[in-house]
């Protein structure tokens, strides 16, 4: 088993009196897809914001290959590569500029930039769009730009909140494909989702997360297991059974 | 630093995609400009059309006099019916317009008096009493040879002298006359001050400056819009860079505008010496950079690119009035007093000395001080308020 590469301790988030993220604590170990599940609203999104520098923690720290967010963020954002839940592109430029701006802002030199966006075109199938506009983007094609974004600069530890959704299963298959590439690769991955078949498929361990508490945490295998045989359940029978039946927004 | 440059080349990347802003931002100079060469006219001597019925047409005389009229360098001349200029009057489509009677040369020629007939509307305006001024000084004109002919003919009527020999002489005579004048005019201009121009168009120049506030403005909330600000936030760019490149964007744009117009008016009104130009467009630089933090302090604070332009809207208006930038401000009055509040006052005062005086750089360093004060301050603080404000650093 290898080392933690992430690991989360007691993190604590309010808006307003609101508890968004409620004593997270978890470990994330070097070359695993390790899935945050949980209903709209749970905390993922502000995990992951907290995680990636953008948020400061009320309460708690994390140490990312060995720095920790608090006081050594730099250090950390040179590490990580953030694919957010909303697109972050801009959308009057093209594909291939975005990624080679993103590129520079990495701290790329603007040959490598241009060689690793090319790479991560070709990656998320989008090679031959490399000039065209994202704004006339279908809506697979700017989630794939959004990802490939994120890959920009190799980053040791990739977090993907919701990279899925909203896209046809062509797209989607290229999304999971890619991720499993960049595993194999040796990257670290974080990943957010709310079909239970991907993270069944992806995750090497799942935590699930309700009103800004992890709830449950294992293999999906092993989750499967605790209510009943893991060839018959599914991992949303899992989860529908932790979260309970009652809409959450 | 390059990092810096990186984020303002993609700003200005962004801005030439956007054909509609683009073409706006680079028209609006260039209609304020057109506007002010319509309303200033590009000239500064009198000029008119002189509106002539002939009832005469053939005449010697009345040609003559049309064609004395036409060499004026102050008047055009517009011949028409005395139908149609009745029903121009009428319609007040024109002021005023001069009849030129039937028979007007038989009866210059045979001694009998005639006359010009002005019609007009009510005193026929300002710039048609100078029109009727200067056909009067050329009747006169005609008159006086005819006169004088008249007179040394019967002078030397008992002489050998033909009256052809007399006619020529005369004529000859007042046309030297009119050639070089006993008495001439000369116009001579002196700086170009009272033009209306110079007076607005360093408020003009100061006004365009400051739109780059709500350009600058709005950079930091848009990204943050489309999620490119926080994604931005979790790269190695540190936010010193990121307001480095917001402010150079902004900067650049303002001043482009800028540049376009004093071109403009540089070519056409030649308000500018090469020097007050170079100096002017120092000055422009300066001011764009002072008016681009002040927009960065509203970046930090405004949450929606809505808030943004429109905390950037009233802010400039507000420094534009308080600024005397199209009205002068007596000196030692409170107003003077407020408008030493307004950033405008300090670009005003340095444009009008470079343009307006013939000052040059050494004259305006207080300006150019306070405005380098502001840019320090607006920077600092902006850079304060976005590490205070949710969501910043
Ligand atoms: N900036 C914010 N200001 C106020 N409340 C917030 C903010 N961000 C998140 N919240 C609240 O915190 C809670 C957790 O939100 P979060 O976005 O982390 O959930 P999520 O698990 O990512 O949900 P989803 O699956 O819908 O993306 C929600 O109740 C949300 O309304
Ligand atoms: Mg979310």
């Amino acid at each position: 088993m290898s080392a933690n590469y992430l690991v989360a301790q007691d993190l604590h988030k309010s808006f307003n009196e609101h508890k968004a993220v409620n004593g997270v604590s978890f470990t994330i170990r070097k070359r695993e897809i390790f899935g945050l599940l949980g209903p709209n609203g749970a905390g993922k999104t502000t995990t992951i914001r907290m995680l990636s520098t953008v948020l400061e923690p009320d309460q708690g720290d994390v140490i990312i290959g060995g720095y920790s967010i608090k006081r050594e963020a730099e250090e950390v954002r040179n590490l990580i590569g953030v694919c957010p839940q909303e697109l972050a592109l801009y959308v009057e430029l093209g594909a291939l500029d975005n990624l080679l701006f993103f590129g520079r802002m990495a701290g790329m030199s603007s040959q490598e930039a241009r060689e690793q966006a090319l790479a991560h075109l070709k990656l998320v199938g989008l090679e031959e769009r490399a000039k065209g506009r994202i704004d006339k983007f279908s809506g697979g094609m700017k989630r794939r730009v959004n990802l490939a974004v994120a890959l920009m600069g190799h980053p040791e530890l990739l977090f993907l909140d919701e990279p899925t959704v909203g896209i046809d299963p062509q797209s989607r298959n290229n999304i999971y494909e890619t991720i499993e590439g960049l595993r194999d690769k040796g990257m670290t991955i974080l990943y957010t989702t709310h079909y239970m078949e991907e993270a069944d498929r992806l995750c090497d361990r799942v935590a699930i997360m309700d009103g800004g508490q992890i709830i449950a945490m294992d293999t999906p295998h092993e989750l499967k297991a605790q209510i009943g045989s893991p060839d018959r359940v599914t991992l949303e029978d899992v989860f529908l059974k932790q979260t309970g039946r009652s809409l959450r927004d | 630093m390059t990092k810096a440059l990186q984020i303002a080349l993609l700003q200005v990347r962004i801005y030439l995609q956007d054909r509609g802003d683009l073409g706006f931002s680079l028209l609006l100079p260039v209609v304020t400009f057109a506007l002010m060469y319509f309303v200033f006219g590009g000239q500064t001597q009198f000029h008119a059309t002189a509106h002539i019925v002939n009832e005469d047409p053939g005449g010697i005389y009345s040609e003559a006099f049309i064609e004395q009229l036409d060499a004026l360098k102050e008047l055009d001349i517009d011949l028409l019916s005395l139908d149609k200029a009745d029903g121009k009057l009428e319609r007040a489509d024109l002021l005023m317009f001069v009849v030129i009677p039937e028979g007007f040369s038989d009866g210059l020629a045979s001694g009998e008096p005639v006359e010009l007939l002005f019609k007009q509307r009510g005193n026929g305006g300002q710039e048609q009493q100078i029109v009727a001024a200067l056909v009067r000084s050329v009747a006169d004109d005609i008159s006086l040879g005819l006169q004088v002919q008249e007179q040394v003919i019967a002078a030397l009527v008992d002489t050998d002298t033909t009256i052809n020999q007399i006619e020529t002489t005369v004529e000859r005579l007042l046309a030297d006359e009119q050639e070089s004048p006993t008495v001439a005019v000369t116009e001579e201009a002196i700086g170009s001050s009272p033009d209306p121009v110079n007076q607005f168009l360093a408020g003009i120049i100061t006004m365009y400056v400051l739109f780059a506030i709500i350009l600058s403005a709005r950079m930091l909330v848009e990204e943050r819009h489309l999620g490119t600000l926080e994604r931005l936030l979790t790269t190695r760019l540190s936010v010193g860079q990121l307001f480095a490149g917001k402010y150079i964007a902004g900067i650049s744009r303002g001043f482009i505008q800028t540049v376009i117009l004093m071109v403009l008016s540089y070519a056409v009104f030649q308000i500018f010496t090469p020097l007050s130009f170079m100096s002017s467009l120092l000055v422009a630089l300066v001011y764009a950079s002072a008016a681009s933090a002040l927009g960065l302090i509203i970046a930090s604070v405004a949450r929606t690119p809505d808030q943004a332009t429109w905390m950037g809207v009233f802010f400039t208006m507000a420094m534009v009035m308080i600024s005397g930038t199209f009205f002068p401000i007596e000196e030692g009055s409170v107003m003077e007093i407020i408008s030493r509040f307004s950033v405008n006052t300090y670009a005003n005062d340095a444009f009008r000395t470079l343009i307006n005086e013939g000052g040059s750089l050494g004259d305006i360093g207080f300006e150019i001080g306070v405005l380098a004060g502001v840019i320090v301050v607006g920077l600092l603080l902006s850079r304060y308020l976005f590490k205070v404000m949710p969501g910043g650093r």
